[in-house]
């Protein structure tokens, strides 16, 4: 092995000699710190980087396997905290708004997480997790920050359920902001409510807002409860129709209030009292 | 004397005279390089690998005596490389007809170029000069001056052959 060697050597001997004269000027030139070195040196470390640019294009499949599921460790990671950050954000929005609510009402307000929904059938309620021990009665309406989402029409301790505006029980008596024209809210179905008795000479257009009306005795005059969508005129009756897209998107609803606004029983039964004689009349 | 001792001993009297004399003969900056041209006729005379160590020792001994004018292995890399090319055209039956023709003027011409390339690039190296300057005021008319001294041991050695 070593004669082997000795003989390779050998074959090569000027090589062998000519390459360590060159190492040992080399080093002793590595070791200068002449001003002449020091340029050179600078080329070499701008050399040695174009080198490694170059090389770092080739990829290594080990290495980008690595860094490939480091990623999407950090992807995952990111996107989970993406997703309670956007969560916080939405919460933190509707928050303001029912602040602001909060802020402008005259009323007490009892606040509830929907717990519970049902909006696929024709009579669709809400579960708010408040009850009789919060305060809440039967009767209450419910709001939103966006207007009417409906009313209290059972409660137990820390449960309450309500109609909302897409039940086809539920009626409210409402007005066109602008034109201060009356009607009786009504869902039949669909996405929209239905503002119903409106005369078909009334001043009606798209875009008017609807709100709840003074006359009705649940609801707190002026709450917002939708946009006027459609207002045309029914062929062959003296009204007209107008669709209302509800203010309260239902779909999303997640917290609602209670408002500490119980009628006025005393109005109520008066207007029972004097309806009781049309009532017997058969008119 | 033994042949060894023999070159050695010339080896340290061409060390002294570029030391010493060769800056009489200095025109316009340019100085023949002496210790090229000896180490190109050991080259010729006994071959590559001996050319290549008395290249590498002679340019150290420069580097040495230059002190902080110089580059420390700078003159033993160039030297190194030139003895080495030069070894290419050793032939031990030719000695004489190579040494006292003209292909000594040819094979110093190619290889003081190619020594002075390499050595000017590292020496110039910050003074702001670019390549075909660097070549044009010192690389070529370096080898040129060391081509012409070159003659001399050229007309010597074609005595001989003549002889």
């Amino acid at each position: 092995m070593v004669k082997r060697l000795y003989d390779i050597i050998f074959l090569f001997k000027e090589y062998v000699v000519v390459s360590f004269c060159l190492l040992i000027s080399i080093l002793l030139l590595a070791l200068n710190d002449s001003p002449q070195i020091r340029v050179l040196r600078s080329y070499a470390v701008v050399g040695v980087g174009l080198l490694q640019n170059v090389v770092s294009v080739i990829p290594n499949y080990f290495s980008l396997r690595q860094e490939i599921s480091a990623l999407r460790a950090a992807n995952l990671a990111l996107a989970d905290e993406v997703s309670r950050l956007r969560e916080g954000k939405l919460e933190n929005l509707r928050l303001h708004q029912m602040l602001a609510l909060k802020q402008r009402g005259e009323h007490r307000y009892i606040a509830a997480n929907v717990v519970g929904k049902n909006l696929q059938l024709l009579r669709n309620t809400i579960t708010l997790d408040a009850g009789e021990l919060e305060g809440v009665r039967v009767n209450m309406p419910i709001v939103s920050e966006s207007g009417l989402v409906g009313k209290v029409v059972s409660t137990s301790g820390h449960y309450a359920v309500g109609q909302i505006l897409l039940n086809k029980d539920l009626r409210v008596s409402a007005k066109v902001q602008r034109s201060r024209v009356d009607g009786i809210i009504r869902w039949n179905g669909g996405t929209t409510l239905q503002l119903q008795e409106v005369a078909r000479t009334m001043d009606v257009q798209v875009g008017d807002l609807v709100v709840t009306s003074e006359y009705s005795a649940y609801y707190p005059e002026g709450t917002r409860i939708g946009i006027v969508s459609r207002a045309e005129p029914i062929p062959g009756s003296l009204f007209q129709g107008v669709e209302v897209s509800p203010s309260v998107d239902f779909t999303h609803l997640e917290e609602a209030f209670v408002l500490v606004h119980l009628p006025d029983s005393t109005r109520i039964a008066l207007e029972q009292r004097s309806q009781e004689p049309y009532a017997a009349s058969g008119r | 004397m033994p042949r060894p001792a023999a070159d050695i001993l010339l080896s340290v009297l061409v060390l002294l005279l570029q030391t010493t004399l060769a800056r009489f003969l200095v025109i316009q900056g340019i100085v023949p390089d002496l210790v090229l041209l000896w180490v190109i006729t050991i080259a010729i005379r006994r071959g590559q690998i001996p050319a290549t160590i008395a290249g590498f020792s002679l340019g150290l001994a420069l580097d040495l005596i230059s002190g902080p004018d110089g580059v420390l292995g700078l003159a033993a890399l160039s030297k190194t490389i030139g003895g080495f090319l030069a070894g290419y055209f050793y032939n031990e039956n030719k000695i004489l007809q190579t040494m006292g023709g003209y292909q000594l003027l040819l094979i110093t011409a190619l290889v003081a170029l190619i020594h002075n390339l390499l050595y000017f690039f590292v020496f110039l190296q910050g003074s702001g000069l670019g390549w075909v300057t660097m070549m044009g005021r010192y690389g070529i008319p370096a080898a040129v001056y060391t081509t012409a001294i070159a003659v001399l041991p050229m007309l010597a050695y074609a005595r001989k052959v003549l002889a």
